[in-house]
């Protein structure tokens, strides 16, 4: 390790540096073809089918994550209950998350496709893990 | 008694550092509860990197699996080992029964480095084995390979697989975009990531081991984190069912990634 960096550890009182913040808009996490291929891949699914079918039959372990279970229901989840109309608020009034939460909520009522659901369900937990940090 | 084997199918995963530093994190334990004490790391490549993660030059030559004990190459109490030939020896699993390697009871864990290269003996062992850890990168090519290996895990009716994302720099867009992806679909399947980290290749130029040349590296920090909860994967079946085997009465049971994080 460098002698400056080793220096500039010593006196913030840390061992190392971990990146924790980078801002991510939504637009940007569509970028990538190569998730959206892979939504599609069936073997992705595999797992969490036998999981579902081992849920039914009243097991209770619960492997998948939400965004990735949601993507992979058969039936499209329930669009959620539609956002109130509301004036545009001040900036920074509305979290990131809020933001496109409303927009998938309406965009979902005219794009019922199940596999757009899916990119989008899997994006909008990104996004959501963007906003609160943990991306 | 436990097999720990180290496999990526994607090469450049730091599978050898990881393998290496798994191995020196559990030499760090007593072996009283059956977990490290006696460790043997064995690399199965045959253009093994792996005396240079012990601060080891380069011309070291490390004896043969099977090779007598006067010519063993120890580092930190760990016996470094190579069988580069071990895909072409159809006697390779007799010997490490033979060993002591994969008896229920052995006090001896040994942790087996596999190259990318060698799936098939990969998957030789893996029955064997009581963990599984699969080095990836939070890359493309790496993701890409995600298919593959939920499809192989499913037949292999394998729980054991953890993975581990190495190299991991998420000062880069694309690079927290795949590892956030490879989270989704892996779940709790991913015991830790280790972030990319200079002083590690600087640490093999200078013939040092990382922990000497740079003790507050974050790969380094990261690598010991992964090492207990490997650890505490092995405790798993000790406590629950200790020495249960499958059906062909040679394989433990495996327990789940993750399930030790969560516990």
């Amino acid at each position: 390790m460098r002698a400056d960096a080793r220096s500039l550890l010593d006196r913030l009182g840390r061992s190392d540096f971990a990146y924790k913040e980078f801002a991510d808009r939504f637009s940007d996490l569509e970028l990538w073809p190569l998730f959206e291929a892979l939504l599609k891949d069936p073997r992705l699914f595999t797992q969490e089918i036998a999981a579902a079918a081992d849920m039914a039959a009243g097991a209770n372990e619960a492997v998948s994550s939400p965004a990735i279970a949601g993507a992979r229901t058969a039936e499209p989840a329930p669009p959620p209950p539609p956002a109130p109309l509301r004036a545009p608020q001040p900036s920074g009034a509305e979290t990131l998350a809020e933001l496109f939460n409303r927009y998938e909520a309406e965009a979902s009522g005219t794009t019922p496709q199940r596999h757009a659901q899916d990119v989008r369900a899997m994006l909008r937990r990104l996004s959501e893990l963007d906003a609160r940090g943990e991306l | 008694m436990p097999l720990i084997l180290c496999h990526s199918p994607k090469g450049g995963a730091s599978t050898t550092f990881t393998a290496s530093h798994l191995a020196i994190g559990l030499s760090g334990m007593d072996g009283s509860d059956g977990i490290g004490g006696d460790i043997t790391l064995l690399t199965l490549s045959q253009s093994d990197m792996t005396p240079l993660h012990f601060g080891l030059p380069p011309a070291q030559r490390l004896p043969a699996f099977g090779a007598a004990i006067e010519a063993a190459v120890l580092v930190s109490g760990i016996s470094l080992r190579c069988e580069p030939f071990a895909a072409q020896d159809p006697d390779f699993l007799a010997r490490l029964d033979d060993g002591g390697f994969l008896a229920a009871d052995s006090a001896r864990t040994l942790v087996i480095d596999v190259p990318a290269g060698e799936p098939a003996l990969a998957s030789r062992l893996m029955p064997h084995a009581a963990v599984h850890i699969c080095p990836l990168t939070a890359s493309p090519d790496c993701l890409a390979l995600l298919p593959q290996l939920l499809e192989q895990d499913e037949a292999t009716e394998g729980s054991g697989t953890a993975y581990v994302i190495g190299k991991l720099d998420e000062t880069r867009r694309l690079a927290r975009h795949v590892a956030a992806f490879m989270r989704e679909v892996l779940g709790d399947k991913i015991i830790a990531k280790i972030r990319q980290d200079q002083s590690v290749p600087e640490a093999l130029a200078m013939l040092q081991p990382l922990s000497r040349y740079a003790p507050a590296s974050a790969a380094l920090a990261d690598v010991r984190q992964m090492a207990d909860v490997v650890r505490g994967m092995l405790e798993m079946p000790a406590s629950a069912d200790p020495g249960q085997t499958d059906s062909d009465g040679a394989a433990p049971t495996r327990p789940a990634p993750g399930a030790s994080r969560a516990a």
